[in-house]
């Protein structure tokens, strides 16, 4: 199953930090050998200053106490450089842990700076320095003081550039913690943000939405109501577009959540159309799976992808998430993509159906003879379904509707006598004003 | 022979023997002329006369002397002027009895010139010069006098100078002047004049001439003494090179080069003879510095050889220019300390600096500029020629040498660090390579490694024993670089390259062509989908019409390839998205360049025929017409046919292809069918069987057209099309039958249209899901059940009564928009309801759509195009070609219709072209109606319906 691992088309575009999670998962799944993953791992630490965990891995790979000389060197450096870091930035963060003096703060930032630099001698230089200690404590795998000095750094910058770059990396600490619901307000604030930013170039504008819905990944598919935020958000046409041309793989995650989404109907369509060109590009047994129920309407091509599909969920570190529960462990995700993608099938078989057997039915919904009519019982009793079971045959006979041809005739006419009506009024008006004149 | 670029070419004799300097000059010259050798051929053009001589008859001999006497009269009368000092009739007389010489010349047939014209001439360089030095008289002659008395001092100089050694003989001792004139004969015939000292002479009659003008002071003409001067040492100066090697100095040259280049341009210069004498200068030349200054120049007057823009500059010559440009750099990059540069001009003495010297040393010349024209050359040179015959293959087969010359200018550029003018060199290559096919450019690439390098090698040979009958070259030149071009395995990887360096550094109009290169070869190698995305995220279909005639026509190259391609690949409804345009007009062949296509329309001024053919396409780079018509006449039967069954009762609804409508329309008319003889004919009679869902016999047809040999992957494409045409055929018939049948079997109909139950089940099923078909299948018989829904006869009254009733209501709506002047509350509305309206006739589910529709209406003028501005705004506007059936779904993409504004664009330059050449005729369609055609196919309609009424 490892060829639908998307992981190699996502890593690049996420941070260091926000890859170990994938990584974690893909170890989880045993879809790659360990050693490949802990090798990997290693390869991602290299350029952070978590050194320790590097070290661990390390042992963990090779089964040896040792450690390469490089190693512990980094480790010393990245110690003196901590140091050193903290004392340039000392002065501002004993301010700001003092709840006294930061209650001084307004929220007027030319005063708080002009307040810093009066009385606290705290000027640029260590406002720069809270950053780069920010920035070096996220190296270090601590997000949440990370994410707390960036978070006062946002509220003391005045460098929009720096401002933006200190977002990113609020939202990648707060990911890391898993706190989605502050993560999805600081998504959005960057989202607001890179938007309006109609100065910079289409391609960095491009590159910062695919990063942003990338990032996004993960918030989307752990926060209760990512499910629809993803598809408002990826829909979007400038997202759309940020997706077909530069990272189609995304389609995957957008698919699955209009999958599981039933009440997005109109915009489905138009998401169909856009699977069908973009098939070229980018396939998975997800976008397959539309392609045959919307496009070509193959049921048992369908059938066998919505089987596929059930792989791919299960090894993908987003879509795939479990949930505990006691020693009882579910793919929540799973089970609902299957029962809608069921449902999509059903539906569109019987929009082109006049009569269906019962068994035949049962079989393309993966179910038993029983299951499929009470699940069918159920859909005609919920009036999802306009439909009756001849239980004698053994069929379901559809009931055609058509529109009926008086509604229509009326429909056509309704208007009519309205704009008439406004057309008289205005013509009186017009008279008016002319005798007026 | 150097005095001809200072006689305006006065005398007859001069031009006669520029006559056959240039059958020497292309080798036509009789077997003699082989012997000459090319350094008397630069020193004495007008020896090479006496070549042709011996083979011909001689006149009867009284006709020589009637000559002889009619001089020595003329002579006589110059006596008489000189004695009485009447220079306006010595004057005439001199004329009088130049063109005697000639007479005499020709009767005679010989070189030689006769004892007594020298002795004339001798008479009167003497009296000339008493005349100058007694100032006292001249001052006091009349101004007439005085004015022939210049210009006659002017003339005889330059006559005299043809004629010096033979004068100087005689001078010497004129006793014996009819033996001596034969001695100097042969010395000049054999262009070697080892005999005697001619730079001594020379240089002592330069000497003279210089007192001379010491003497005449400022007051008389000082240009005309300046000419002379410098036209006198000319002919010396060729002779000193050949002479003393040792001699010659940078000054000479570089006031020779000058001079030479002075003349450039001026009436009467030989432009021919300009390029020897300079190309014998670059042997010559000090510095490698000078050496290129002087081959800037010899390419530049190879330039000029061919003055019309129409025709094309000589091949031989073309190729010497090559092979200069390969020696200019040669030179660059042996010194690379020589930077050209054609900004600021240089210094005087810049190229004195010699190879030793370390620093920069500019030289003005401009390599790109050069290249283009030898491009531009090339090209016309293939416009020009018959491509049916021998020399247009020929003629390709220098490609490589071209292709060599630019890679390596390319290189240099690139190592220079001047990207921005190697970017456009690369656009050169680009088109050389981007309309071939894979086995074209390999046909190319063996060309190139093999026979290309016997060819060369054939060359080189010759190079040297030329250069070995001259003096050797001061600055010697090796080879440095390949005289080969190379080419990587694929050329796809050329391009990418080449192409990706041209988006980085390029300017916007190279980029622009760039791209359209770039779609054009990826569409050759059927890879539709990357051209497409090429195509649409460089928006070039937006900006195409601002762009020149010649980026247009390599749009519309370019739109036709890509059309091509989606048919290859099995997309119809794209491939005639892309074709429709370029034939709705029926002037293909003019939108490809492809041809003169004559119109009832316009009568074409001559002028306008004459940019026209400028613009041609080579005939090897033409795009086969009759295929492009036969896919796209295919595209528009496979849309239509199933469209027109579809919508059978309202014919005039939603026509998808208006150019086959018409063609359809006028075969109907016919009573007899004939046979079908072309490609028109072929897709009608395939038409008519399609209709009736013959899919059989309509393959049949269309298959025996010859066209289809063309392609590469003939039996692929070939078995698409039957797939296509089965199942348009099957929707056909569905729709034109569906009402005769309460069910059909899936089996039948397997077995009817030779598909497999999947592919009909799909078929049939999206055809439902549209609801094109109202029907259903009965899953337990396998069976498509109809529904019956047709209306009844009150039923389809009333609904055309509603009709008719809301175009009553929209009548009224404009007449009264018209009469208040279209202000007030109505500017929103009437567009929704003409929405309703259309939609109205449809039937069906017009209540379903109508909200939506409206909505989306509005959008897919604006969404869609924002779709394209956006970045990467792959607005994908090749909406699927049900896109129009599903209305809904408009919203991004625009639908079928909008796909391809392109064509729209495309027949844009003709207009141009037209109303630049003052006729001004707005063209059928003006680019209004048209941009509402492509906006959105609904607007179409509406307008239609409110002609209508």
């Amino acid at each position: 199953m490892a060829k639908y691992d998307l992981t190699q088309r996502i890593a690049p575009n996420l941070d260091r930090h926000l890859v170990f999670p994938l990584l974690e998962f893909l170890q989880e799944r045993q879809l790659y050998h360990d050693e490949e993953i802990l090798k990997a791992k290693i390869q991602l630490l290299n350029n952070t200053n978590m050194v320790d965990y590097a070290m661990d891995i390390h042992k963990s790979l090779y089964h040896s106490e040792d450690v390469p000389q490089d190693m512990v060197d980094r480790r010393a450096e990245v110690v003196a450089r901590l140091k050193a870091l903290e004392e340039a930035a000392a002065p501002l963060v004993s301010f700001l842990q003092n709840p006294n003096a930061v209650l001084e703060l307004r929220a007027d930032k030319q005063y708080n700076l002009q307040m810093l630099s009066d009385r606290y001698q705290i000027g640029p230089e260590q406002i720069e320095a809270l950053y780069q200690y920010a920035k070096f404590q996220f190296e270090c795998g601590n997000y949440s003081g990370a994410a707390d000095y960036l978070y006062q750094y946002r509220a003391l910058c005045t460098n929009s550039e720096r401002s933006l770059s200190a977002l990113w990396g609020k939202l990648a600490a707060e990911i890391l913690m898993q706190n989605w619901d502050i993560a999805l307000e600081e998504l959005n604030r960057l989202k607001e943000i890179i938007d309006s930013k109609s100065s910079a170039s289409p391609i960095t504008q491009v590159q910062n939405r695919i990063w942003l819905m990338h990032w996004s990944l993960f918030i989307f598919f752990n926060h209760d109501n990512g499910r629809t935020q993803i598809i408002d958000l990826f829909n979007q046409d400038k997202y759309l577009n940020a997706i077909q041309t530069n990272a189609p793989h995304l389609l995957r995650y957008l698919a699955t959540a209009f999958i599981v989404n039933k009440r997005r109907r109109p915009q489905f369509k138009d998401f169909i159309r856009v699977i069908q060109q973009e098939q070229q590009s980018y396939k998975d047994p997800i976008t397959e799976f539309l392609a045959c129920v919307y496009v070509n309407y193959d049921f048992d091509r369908a059938q066998k992808k919505m089987r596929e599909c059930e792989e791919v969920i299960l090894n993908d570190p987003f879509l795939g998430k479990r949930v505990e529960e006691g020693n009882f462990s579910a793919v929540p995700l799973r089970d609902e993509f299957l029962e809608n993608a069921r449902l999509f099938i059903f539906e569109t078989y019987c929009r082109i159906h006049q009569r269906i057997d019962m068994g035949v039915l049962a079989e393309k919904l993966n179910l038993n003879y029983d299951e499929a009519e009470r699940w069918i019982v159920n859909l005609i009793r919920t009036s999802k379904l306009e439909a009756k079971i001849d239980s004698n045959s053994g069929t379901i006979v559809m009931e055609p509707n058509y529109p009926n041809v008086y509604e229509q005739l009326i429909d056509h006419t309704k208007a009519l006598s309205g704009r008439t009506y406004k057309l008289v009024s205005q013509l009186l008006e017009h008279a008016q004003a002319q005798t007026a004149r | 022979m150097a005095s001809r670029f200072w006689t305006q070419g006065d005398s007859e004799t001069e031009e006669e023997e520029s006559d056959y300097e240039d059958e020497v000059e292309d080798g036509v010259g009789a077997g003699e002329s082989a012997t000459v050798t090319a350094g008397s051929r630069y020193l004495q053009g007008n020896a090479s006369d006496s070549d042709d001589s011996d083979g011909q008859k001689r006149v009867v001999r009284s006709a020589k002397d009637k000559r002889y006497e009619e001089m020595t009269t003329t002579i006589d009368q110059m006596k008489n002027a000189m004695k009485i000092n009447d220079w306006v009739s010595l004057q005439e007389s001199f004329d009088k009895i130049n063109k005697q010489l000639e007479k005499v010349m020709r009767v005679t047939e010989s070189e030689k010139v006769p004892t007594l014209y020298i002795r004339a001439l001798v008479m009167l360089e003497d009296f000339l010069a008493q005349a100058l030095a007694n100032k006292d008289a001249k001052k006091k002659m009349s101004p007439s006098n005085a004015k022939a008395l210049n210009s006659m001092k002017q003339k005889l100089k330059k006559n005299n100078r043809q004629y010096e050694d033979l004068i100087n003989k005689y001078r010497e001792n004129p006793e014996v002047e009819g033996e001596s004139d034969e001695l100097t004969e042969e010395d000049e015939e054999s262009g070697s004049e080892f005999e005697e000292d001619p730079s001594k002479i020379a240089i002592g009659s330069e000497e003279d001439e210089d007192e001379d003008e010491d003497d005449e002071g400022g007051e008389t003409s000082a240009e005309g003494g300046w000419e002379k001067k410098m036209s006198k040492k000319d002919k010396l100066m060729d002779r000193q090179f050949m002479k003393d090697p040792s001699e010659i100095t940078w000054d000479t040259v570089d006031k020779k080069l000058k001079e030479i280049v002075a003349a450039r341009g001026r009436k009467g210069t030989q432009r021919v003879e300009q390029v020897e004498q300079l190309t014998f200068l670059t042997r010559v030349a000090k510095t490698p510095a000078q050496k290129l200054e002087i081959l800037f120049s010899v390419v530049s007057a190879q330039f000029d050889v061919n003055p019309s823009l129409s025709g094309h500059m000589p091949i031989n010559v073309w190729k010497k220019c090559v092979q200069n440009m390969l020696v200019i750099l040669d030179i660059l990059v042996q010194y690379s300390n020589i930077v050209v540069d054609d900004t600021v001009e240089p210094e005087e003495n810049e190229t004195q600096k010699g190879a030793d010297y370390k620093g920069t040393i500019r030289v003005w010349g401009n390599l790109v500029a050069f290249l283009e024209r030898i491009d531009a050359e090339f090209f016309k040179s293939l416009q020009c020629i018959d491509p049916h015959t021998r020399e247009y293959v020929e003629r390709l087969r220098d490609e490589p040498m071209f292709f060599a010359l630019a890679q390596n200018v390319q290189d240099y550029l690139e190592r220079v660090g001047d990207f921005k003018a190697a970017a456009k060199v690369a656009l050169k290559r680009v088109e050389l390579v981007y309309y071939k096919p894979q086995e074209v450019y390999d046909a190319m690439r063996n060309l190139a490694e093999h026979t290309d390098g016997e060819n060369l090698d054939g060359e080189e040979p010759k190079m040297p024993q030329e250069s070995s009958r001259g003096p050797p070259a001061f600055v010697v030149t090796p080879e440095l670089l390949p005289r080969k071009p190379t080419f990587p395995e694929s050329s796809r990887t050329l391009m990418d390259i080449l192409v990706s360096l041209i988006y980085k550094y390029g300017d916007e109009r190279t980029k622009a062509r760039a791209m359209l290169c770039d779609i054009y070869h990826h569409a050759i190698l059927d890879e539709f989908s990357t051209s497409r995305d090429l195509l649409l995220m460089s928006h070039l279909q937006d900006s195409i019409q601002h762009m020149d005639i010649s980026t247009q026509i390599l749009f519309n190259r370019a739109m036709a390839q890509l059309g091509l391609c989606a048919f290859r690949v099995g997309l119809v409804a794209e491939g005639h998205a892309c074709l429709s345009e370029l034939f709705s007009g029926g002037r293909v062949k003019e939108l490809l360049a492809q041809g003169v296509s004559q119109s009832r329309y316009h009568e074409k001024t001559p002028e306008q025929e004459r940019l026209e053919r400028r613009r041609q396409m080579p005939y090897h780079m033409h795009i086969n017409l009759e295929l492009l018509e036969a896919v796209h006449l295919i595209c528009a039967m496979l849309l239509e046919v199933p469209n027109m069954a579809a919508n059978s009762h309202d014919a005039k609804r939603k026509v998808m292809s208006k150019t086959f409508r018409r063609l359809l329309e006028v075969s109907e008319r016919q009573t007899f069918t004939a046979p079908p003889e072309n490609v028109r004919d072929h897709v009608l009679a395939a038409t008519r069987a399609l209709s009736k869902g013959d899919f059989q016999k309509s393959f049949e047809v269309i298959s025996s057209l010859d066209v289809w040999k063309l392609l590469r992957n003939r039996e692929s494409v070939l078995e698409m099309l039957q797939a296509k045409i089965k199942e348009e055929a099957l929707r056909t018939y569905l729709f034109t039958y569906s009402s005769s049948y309460d069910s059909l079997s899936l089996d039948w109909l397997t077995k009817m249209f030779d598909l497999s139950d999947t592919q009909i089940h799909s078929i049939v099923s999206k055809m439902m899901i549209t609801e094109e078909l109202r029907a259903g299948w009965d899953q337990p018989t396998r069976c498509i059940l109809f529904h019956d829904v047709e209306h009844t006869r009150l039923q389809a009254l009333a609904f055309h009564l509603t009709e008719k009733l809301s175009i009553l209501a929209e009548s009224n709506e404009r007449a009264i928009e018209a009469k208040t002047g279209g202000t007030g509350g109505l500017d929103g509305l009437p567009l929704r309801r003409r929405d309703g309206q259309d939609y109205a006739a449809v039937g069906g589910r017009w209540q379903d759509n109508n909200l939506s529709f409206s909505q989306t209406r509005q959008q897919s003028g604006g969404t869609a195009r924002s779709g394209y501005n956006t970045v990467g705004g792959t607005g994908r506007a090749f909406g699927p070609g049900q896109a129009s059936r599903d209305r809904v779904g408009q919203s991004r993409g625009t639908g079928s219709g909008g796909g391809y504004p392109g064509g729209y664009q495309s027949t844009r330059y003709q207009d141009t072209a037209y109303g630049g050449g003052g006729l001004g005729r707005t063209p059928y369609q003006t680019a209004a109606t048209r941009g509402s055609q492509m906006d959105a196919s609904t607007r179409m309609v509406s307008l239609n319906r409110g002609a209508r009424t």
